[in-house]
């Protein structure tokens, strides 16, 4: 593996051994020669990019990563503080623009927690130890007797307490350690404790600013009118008329900006990568720039995508995965072993396009005056933002300054830039501060997709009912070849990780995917390929339980058979224990053994990645006739190692629950002649509080590991859980999402 | 011609054109960003305020139709969080994105107006309206009934 692991392989799922993130050591601001701190004498004490005490004792701390909801403006500052040991209630949380001192700012593949924690840590000690220095040196004492607590140093022997506020100065003076003592966690008092965000004061009072609330003096609003085939551009529009609308400014069309470059990283021949281009509207408001378009009439150059339907994409989908494709794994002897068994099953799962569809509709406020570009940016990566900017525009990339603001959902939607591309060619040609504003319609329209996917599975049981054979065959459009292009390997290219389970628990066992060209959009959507993956692997699993006659949950826990570490190459370890030890905490917690009513079922399923370890049983209540279903409660057992905030665990778990449910129950995105049929909540829907289980009980595994991430692993159970609980409630098996009334009647 | 109605207890007047959705003159013309645009169609609830009392999504509501009328929004309950849903909602560590708060929190201070002790079905029907992606609601009903009990604590 190379020293500096790319951007885009932190979003994959890999991490199913439980690795973490390996990003290039990073040290905290003025460790590597920034002069951040303040000169001695001045009125706040600031030793790296983190953290700065003021005079009066306040403490401001800045997240380096992207408030989606996942709650880093919580979890990034406690690790700080936790170290640095200042008063919880006493500390500021501000958001940090893009800038290097922060590291790397990529908010994705559950990684924010991972690859701070140990930065985080370090920045807070070294000012911890700063402070002590300078208490030490005004009190002569020595050093193995002063600590820090709760915004003071303390002397035991002679009783004395200093507050961190009166050192400010002396510690100031002071050279940062490179390497500061860091706590035994058995000395935590802020990490792993409960703690209520730092953003709810904001959020439920409105003053919280999202990308959308951005304000600036003559700021003007662009709606974009965009090709509603993917590539798509412009060829004649009526756009003269459209000018001498009310209130509208201007019609710019945007030339197709064609990016072959991702995450600063740039793309493989092939590539389709993300591209801008249409018509917008710059008006005087959001409305007046809606209504305007609406009056626009756009003649397209049509993009080969235009061929592309839903309908023949699963034809292909459906035939590429009963052939054989490019082996991912391969375990045992599958066909030889598979002749042998004494019972076999098969089964073809599938599932649809999704879009991302975070509540704030997608945005971007650019201000381009010369060869700079201020940009104020819901984004998930703001270091690509500037990137793609700078390489649209041409011009330096430190010209582009970038604003982080709270982000109304991300999902995985705003790691790419095309819409800060857009915002800034608009207000490059306008000439004036320029928001660009999607309409929900734009956003369902033109997201980039988690792919559609079919799969083909078989598997055998032996004469005593265990599992000796398995073979999955999938098929889907490849995000990988989407943004890399198409020299990558098949291997690279693949949309399934040869490490998810049931690889290595079962003797003969063969994975094998094949690219099903398409001309969609693809993306990184929460939990990537494992959001479908799992549903298949879990449900077809389930399968072969109740082909052997055992319960699921004994099944389960028998393949993967005693608590152990399976060595999985580059370092890497599988463990089984933590693995087992979810499945059999969401099990008793959930009652897994009580008989339930006519009517009613569990079911469990699990999932490994991002260097956490979850569980899931969903208890169902299913109306066979009228094919209704109600998900009554689901229970998750987590693994999660240090959890830094349990409270945002929780809630990550249960936001995960409830996203992986919406995928299970309610959404699809199709397509015909390239258009994507769907435009908004009415026909893209989504979960609502009706829909959502009345009860999700989540038990966090007391730990010491590193911590694991959060906001990804929840999702890929619940539907399979769900499903399981459709099938042991019903015995109807669900093989595609999202789940259908009639596959409740019929399957 | 200016359209006059009660904004948060003041009187407010805007020289507008008639259709524009209330939506918009609260973002647009007067700079109120609490109230959020989610989908333009009714259907997802981020845009909940209300009017003379009933929850009203804002971005279907033509500002001549509000003319004489009485709108609150989330910036109208309190700006220090002080009012029982808002507190209930920070002491249920409610939000994530936190973007559908602001309509939530509208759409159950409407919900108890009416219905001072909601059960989870009046919930159900009251609150299905507004979509949480993150998927909140399991906190938003404990946060619904928190407010409800400390309301009645009050009376």
């Amino acid at each position: 593996m190379s020293a500096v692991v790319r951007r885009r392989d932190f979003l994959r799922s890999s991490a199913a051994a439980g690795a973490a993130l390996l990003l290039p050591f990073h040290l905290p601001g003025k460790l590597r020669g920034h002069h951040l701190s303040a000169s001695p004498g001045s009125n706040s004490f600031s030793p790296n990019a983190w953290l700065e005490l003021s005079a009066n004792g306040d403490a401001k701390i800045w997240c380096g990563k992207s408030e989606m909801g996942q709650g880093v403006r919580t979890s990034l500052p406690m690790i700080v503080a936790e170290e640095f040991c200042c008063d919880w209630r006493r500390v500021q949380v501000l958001q940090a623009d893009l800038d290097p001192k922060y590291g790397e700012q990529l908010t994705g593949g559950s990684g924010s927690v991972r690859d701070s924690y140990s930065n985080l840590r370090k920045a807070g000690a070294a000012a911890r130890e700063m402070l002590i220095s300078a208490a030490v040196a005004q009190w002569n004492v020595p050093r193995s007797e002063c600590r820090a607590e709760n915004g003071f140093i303390l002397h035991a022997h002679t009783q004395r307490k200093i507050a961190f506020e009166e050192l400010l100065s002396s510690a100031s003076g002071l050279q940062p350690p490179a390497n500061p003592p860091l706590k035994s966690p058995s000395d935590f008092t802020l990490i792993g404790k409960p703690t209520r965000r730092t953003d709810s004061l904001a959020k439920v009072t409105g003053s919280a600013k999202f990308g959308l609330d951005t304000r600036a003096p003559g700021l003007l609003v662009a709606s974009v009118e965009r090709c509603p085939m993917y590539g798509g551009t412009p060829r004649r529009s009526n756009a003269d008329e459209v000018k001498s609308a009310p209130h509208v400014r201007a019609v710019i069309e945007v030339k197709s900006v064609h990016l072959t470059h991702q995450f600063g990283e740039t793309s493989g021949p092939g590539s389709r990568n993300y591209s801008c281009s249409g018509v917008a509207v710059v008006a005087d408001s959001t409305w007046a720039a809606m209504q305007a378009r609406n009056l626009l009439k756009v003649e397209w150059n049509e993009p080969i995508v235009a061929s592309e339907s839903s309908a023949s994409l699963r034809e292909k989908m459906l035939r590429l995965a009963s052939e054989p494709g490019t082996v991912i794994r391969s375990d045992g002897d599958f066909d030889k072993a598979h002749a042998s068994a004494a019972k076999k099953i098969e089964a073809v799962y599938e599932v649809p396009f999704l879009a991302h569809a975070t509540m704030e509709p997608v945005n971007c406020t650019a201000h381009v005056r010369g060869d700079f570009c201020e940009l104020w940016a819901p984004t998930q990566i703001p270091g690509a933002a500037a990137d793609s900017v700078a390489i649209a525009l041409g011009i330096p990339r430190d010209h582009v300054k970038v604003h982080v603001t709270f982000i109304g959902g991300g999902f995985g939607r705003r790691l790419i830039q095309d819409y800060a591309v857009e915002a800034a060619l608009i207000s490059r040609d306008a000439g004036a501060p320029v928001q660009v504003v999607w309409s929900r319609e734009d956003d369902i329209r033109h997201d980039f997709y988690r792919p559609a996917a079919c799969h083909a599975l078989q598997a055998g049981l032996n004469a005593q009912d265990q599992l000796l054979s398995w073979r999955h065959r999938g098929s889907s459009p490849s995000i990988e070849t989407f943004y890399n292009g198409t020299g990558i390997s098949p291997q690279a290219s693949a949309q399934v990780d040869s490490l998810d389970f049931p690889a290595l628990f079962i003797p003969n066992f063969r994975l094998e995917f094949t690219v099903a060209e398409s001309g969609m959009p693809l993306g990184y959507w929460r939990s990537v390929d494992a959001s479908g993956n799992q549903f298949v692997v879990s449900s077809f699993f389930d399968e072969t339980a109740h082909a052997a006659g055992r319960d699921p949950l004994e099944f389960l826990l028998a393949a993967f058979g005693p608590a152990r570490k399976i060595p999985v190459g580059a370092g890497n370890t599988l463990d089984v224990g933590r693995r087992r030890a979810v499945i059999e905490l969401a099990a008793e917690k959930s009652g897994w053994h009580k008989p339930l009513a006519a009517g009613r079922g569990r079911g469990i399923a699990a999932a490994f990645g991002w260097g956490s370890y979850v569980a899931q049983v969903a208890e169902v209540t299913c109306d066979a006739k009228n094919g209704s279903i109600r998900v009554d409660r689901v229970v998750c057992a987590v693994d999660c190692g240090t959890a830094i905030n349990p409270l945002s665990v929780k809630a990550q778990m249960e936001g995960a629950i409830n996203f992986g449910l919406a995928q299970a129950l309610k959404s699809e995105i199709t397509v015909s002649n390239g258009r994507v049929e769907q435009s908004n909540f009415h026909d893209y829907e989504v979960l609502r509080m009706s829909d959502a289980p009345r009860e999700i009980e989540v038990y966090i595994m007391p730990s010491t590991e590193p911590p694991g991430g959060c906001g990804e692993p929840g999702v890929p159970p619940a539907a399979p859980a769900l499903a399981n609980a459709i099938f042991a409630a019903t015995g109807k098996r669900i093989r595609r999402l999202p789940i259908r009334v009639a596959d409740l009647r019929s399957a | 011609m200016a359209i006059s109605f009660t904004l948060n207890g003041k009187a407010q007047s805007v020289d507008v054109s008639p259709d524009m959705p209330l939506l918009w003159v609260l973002r647009d013309t007067l700079n109120m960003t609490g109230t959020k645009f989610g989908c333009g169609m009714a259907l997802c609830g981020a845009c909940t305020v209300h009017i003379n009392g009933e929850a009203t999504r804002s971005c279907i509501t033509a500002i001549s139709s509000v003319a004489g009328k009485k709108v609150t929004t989330i910036e109208g309950l309190s700006v220090d969080g002080s009012h029982p849903v808002q507190k209930a909602w920070m002491e249920e560590d409610v939000p994530q994105c936190g973007y559908c708060q602001s309509g939530q929190i509208m759409s159950a201070v409407a919900l108890l107006s009416k219905k001072p002790n909601p059960s989870d079905t009046d919930i159900d029907d009251a609150m299905s309206g507004n979509i949480c992606r993150c998927g909140t609601y399991q906190r938003i009903r404990k946060a619904i009934h928190r407010a409800a009990s400390m309301q009645a604590g009050k009376a």
